[in-house]
């Protein structure tokens, strides 16, 4: 990033009169973000639980890929007690092969029988894949479209906008429900757009708006700055400035933009879920939640609970964790 | 609809326990204070469609408007086994030697309900033309009745009148006056039918609403918004319905009369059935429905007392129901508060579309479905362990059914030879067997969980399931056009008769006419064709069981389950016995005001009581 650091290296000069001059060495943006984000202890505890939700759904999707049969706690369509057996209470359960054991389910069991615990770990696949996925489309939507929008300006940028404007004048959450329906078991190009590759989809072509306007924003204010005035005057072209100079000075915002946005597609997947237009054949927190809401009238309260608290769990954390990236990243927001 | 199995949703199957014990209602703002006046409050769970007598389909529809229309005969109320008895006919009819003519004359002094249809208002009397009218109305191609398979075929000359309204670009146009030689008025009071062939079934028919008089001037002033304003002959007429909500008749005061039964079955008397007998009807003034799509606030105003009678669900059935004896618990019966359990003959299922690639040609594919899933697990999880396992396809209730099916293997649950089954089944496909995909119509909680159930018995054996759950629209249009895969349906016969049943697997009435399956065995129509014409007797009942056993023998379907209906009523809502068949039993309800309006006192006493 050229001249910042040095910049900011000399507001922070350690000369001392009378001493032989010393200049620390340089950081990049990144390694002073991160030099401050360690510095948060409540940020670096939210990082290993968002760390600790990839792995489980990283896991489960490898353990599902591959067929895998344990550990026992992806097996989640296994039935391991009675119906709607109450958390930590032990009971009887013949196996498959014959063997009668006291056991205890510590979330419970659904209505078939099955671990609410092990579903609701499933659900953390479900959950981050669609919030990945959707992340990327809308990123892969909105970065460029700002950055043609903001860099090129004049017509595209007058399209652009108004496309903007359009979509930001519908109701969010009634876009999204018509996308997901719209798309829902279609099948495009050979794929099939079903579960929740609709959901994702859904979200990422309903989402990108916000991130566009940012980056549109930023690349007009940045367009005319000295460096991208020298990367012009040595020739390069407008993809070179644009890819090589611009994008990666306003990457830090993006990063920003993604862990925020992570938070709003889960809550975006549990709301589809819930109104059962987002994951149906596997365990969802969602889908949970929605299932629960009945059974809640006969006191089955631990499926509605484990699926909460783990919703609550990742969006705490990535929200707290968003927020103090915000502060380390964005220089005019850092405080030391 | 050829079939007469009239087809219904599980989470909706509800309203025939409700039809059977009654038309529905709730309070509205206006009934709260209306202590003095007998308003019947029974909730609905799912919209009506029409209350256009000739295109009734739906048992939601046909409940209301069996209060509103009256048809020749109706069943007597009380006795069992099911029997009819005359209503707007003067008594049963004529039938000739050969069963092909049937002579009906009409009673006198029946009068529509006043209406702004007829000069000054006032409802003229019925007469017998009235009834050729809304045959022929049935029959009329743009009219789009989709009861015209009912009469296919049946009467003599119906399906030439058939063909001239084609040459109409309009309902109205059809000029209904040309003569049809099987279905004459041969005066004010009489009707005759002829048939192209002996027809047993046709008496059942004339009991439906769908065969009710229409008066034509109804249809020339309403046009297609007759739907919303049905003038009919019954104890009751619509005052408002707003659609999706709420549904209110009032009493007909011009009503010809009738009588409460004076006899019934010897357990009537012990169970307060014959209390009112020779008393005049109806007894309520006013039947209010309301559409309440949720289970649970349904429930909720049950309790509150703001309804008279309510379906038990899966989720409520410990609170009100002892499983041992299948009656009401301490907690409810200290409210006053009892139950209603009894067989509904009906069918559900998961069904498999014959013409579809895969399954079609597949049988050891469709049977390793049959074996993979495990019915009890699913009465037990569903239905609270009431239900029973249906090894066959007729249900226990109609005369043909066969007591022997119990025994076989039809319902086996056998994950071990379904995964045999499933060998064979790939070696025939010629490879691994693509996921399947069912559907399901309704996307409650109970939907995905009956969806999520399959899908794991599935599993089990090395099937993979995708579920669409489908808005019934939706659904029904999918079946009818044999978009669907596998499908989970059910069936209530409409009459009781086997054959109405049993034509739901006859090749001619693919799709549209209820053969949703698509399936088609000459053996099975030839065997139809020889028992159709048939009067109920031990060689039509053989030959009803010998067409279940070779469709059985098929796998076009994996039958599930036999509901046992279980509905709940507060003791202010008398005479409520439940009727398989009947749906205009509003009249025979009455409401105990005085203990009704104790009610909330009641709830108090027991509120302190339990402090």
């Amino acid at each position: 990033m050229p001249g910042l650091t040095r910049e900011s290296n000399l507001n922070n000069s350690s000369l001392q009169p009378g001493t032989e001059e010393h200049i620390p060495p340089g950081r990049s943006l990144w390694a002073d973000g991160i030099r401050r984000l360690r510095k948060q202890r409540l940020a670096v505890v939210c990082f290993w639980i968002i760390v600790f939700y990839l792995a489980l759904a990283a896991f489960e999707w490898i353990a599902e890929a591959r067929k895998w049969e344990s550990p026992a706690f992806i097996r989640w369509n296994e039935i391991v007690g009675p119906s709607y057996q109450k958390p930590m209470v032990p009971y009887e359960w013949t196996t498959a092969d014959g063997k009668t054991e006291i056991r205890r389910e510590w979330m419970g069991t659904d209505f078939m029988g099955r671990s609410t615990f092990r579903r609701t770990l499933y659900g953390a696949k479900t959950s981050i894949t669609v919030a990945l996925c959707a992340s990327l489309i809308s990123l892969a939507i909105g970065v460029p479209l700002g950055a043609a929008a903001g860099y090129f300006r004049g017509w595209l940028d007058e399209l652009i906008i108004w496309l903007i404007s359009t979509l930001s004048t519908i109701p969010y959450l009634l876009l999204l429900m018509a996308f997901a329906v719209v798309l829902r078991d279609k099948t495009v190009f050979g794929l099939e757009l079903r579960g929740i590759t609709s959901v994702y989809l859904a979200m990422g072509l309903t989402s990108w708006v916000g991130i566009c306007r940012l980056i549109r924003g930023e690349f007009i204010k940045r367009k005319e700055s000295e460096y991208v005035l020298a990367a012009r005057a040595t020739g390069c072209s407008n993809a070179r400035i644009i890819f090589s100079h611009l994008l990666p000075n306003v990457f830090h915002i993006i990063i920003i933009d993604l862990s925020l946005r992570f938070v709003h597609f889960i809550h975006a997947e549990v709301i589809l879920s819930f109104l059962g237009l987002g994951e149906t054949d596997k365990p969802s927190w969602g889908a949970m939640i929605d299932a629960a809401r009945a059974e809640l009238a006969r006191d089955v309260w631990w499926e509605m609970t484990a699926a909460t608290i783990a919703i609550f769990l990742l969006s705490l954390a990535l929200n707290l964790f968003g927020d103090a990236l915000r502060d380390c990243l964005d220089p005019k927001l850092r405080v030391d | 609809m050829k079939k007469r199995a009239v087809q219904v949703r599980l989470a909706a199957s509800i309203l025939l326990v409700l039809a059977a014990c009654l038309p529905a209602g709730c309070r509205r703002r206006s009934d709260s204070s209306a202590s003095e006046r007998m308003v019947i409050r029974v909730p609905m769970f799912s919209k009506i469609q029409t209350l256009d007598c000739g295109n009734l389909t739906d048992v939601y529809s046909i409940g209301v408007a069996s209060q509103i229309y009256e048809s020749l005969y109706e069943y007597h109320y009380l006795k069992r086994p099911v029997e009819l008895v005359p209503l707007l006919a003067e008594d049963m009819p004529d039938i000739s030697e050969d069963h092909l003519t049937y002579t009906i004359r009409i009673r006198k002094g029946i009068f529509y309900h006043d209406d702004p249809c007829f000069p000054d208002g006032k409802g003229r009397e019925v007469k017998a033309a009235d009834f050729v009218f809304a045959l022929k109305r049935i029959a009329n191609v743009k009219y789009m009745s989709q009861r015209w398979t009912d009469w296919n075929g049946r009467i003599v000359g119906l399906d030439g009148f058939r063909e001239y309204t084609k040459s109409f670009r309009r309902e109205s146009d059809v000029d209904y006056s040309v003569e049809v030689e099987g279905l004459r008025a041969l005066d004010d009071y009489t009707l005759r039918l002829k048939l192209t062939k002996p027809w047993p079934q046709l008496i059942w028919y004339l009991a439906s609403a769908v065969t009710a008089p229409v008066p034509r001037e109804a249809v020339d002033y309403y046009g297609k918004d007759i739907m919303y304003h049905p003038v009919g002959t019954g104890p009751f007429r619509l005052k408002v319905w707003e659609r999706g909500f709420y549904i209110e008749l009032v009493r007909n005061e011009n009503w010809h009369g009738g009588t409460y039964p004076t006899e019934g079955e010897p357990s009537d008397w012990e169970n307060g059935y014959l209390e009112d007998a020779g008393k005049p009807l109806p007894f309520a003034d006013a039947i209010v429905y309301r559409i309440i799509e949720e289970f649970q606030p349904a429930w909720l105003m049950f309790l509150r007392g703001d309804l008279d009678i309510m379906q038990i669900f899966k989720d409520n059935f410990a609170q009100a129901v002892n499983p041992d004896t299948l009656t009401a618990t301490p907690a409810m019966a200290e409210r006053d508060i009892r139950l209603l359990v009894f067989d509904d003959p009906s069918v559900f299922w998961i069904g498999f579309n014959m013409q579809d690639p895969v399954l079609g040609p597949n049988k050891p594919l469709r049977m390793a479905v049959s074996r993979a899933v495990d019915r009890q697990a699913a009465i037990r999880l569903f239905f609270n362990g009431v239900h029973k396992v249906a090894h066959g396809y007729l249900p226990p209730g109609l005369e043909e059914y066969d007591p022997n099916i119990v025994h076989t293997d039809y319902a086996k649950y056998d994950p071990a030879e379904a995964r045999a089954l499933l060998q064979e089944a790939q070696r025939i496909h010629g490879g691994s067997i693509p996921p399947l995909t069912i559907a399901i119509p309704g996307t409650s909680n109970l939907d995905r969980q009956i969806g999520q159930f399959l899908q794991k018995y599935l599993a089990d054996v090395g099937l993979q399931l995708r579920v669409d759950y489908m808005d019934w629209p939706t659904y029904l249009d999918g079946l009818n056009k044999g978009k669907l895969q596998i499908f989970f349906s059910g069936a209530s016969p409409s009459i009781p008769d086997s054959l109405d049943m049993l034509m739901g697997f006859c090749s001619w009435n693919w799709g549209y006419g209820g053969n949703h399956f698509f399936y088609s065995n000459p053996e099975f129509d030839a065997l139809y064709r020889q028992a159709e014409p048939m009067f109920p007797g031990p060689e039509r009942t053989r030959l009803c069981r010998q067409m279940e056993r070779i469709m059985l023998e098929d796998c076009p379907a994996v039958f599930l389950n036999h509901r046992v209906a279980i509905a709940i009523i507060h003791g202010w809502y008398k005479n409520a016995k439940p009727h398989e068949f009947s749906y205009n039993t509003a009249k025979y309800r009455r409401i105990d005001l005085e203990k009704r309006n104790r009610y909330k006192e009641l709830l108090n006493e027991l509120k302190k009581k339990s402090k």
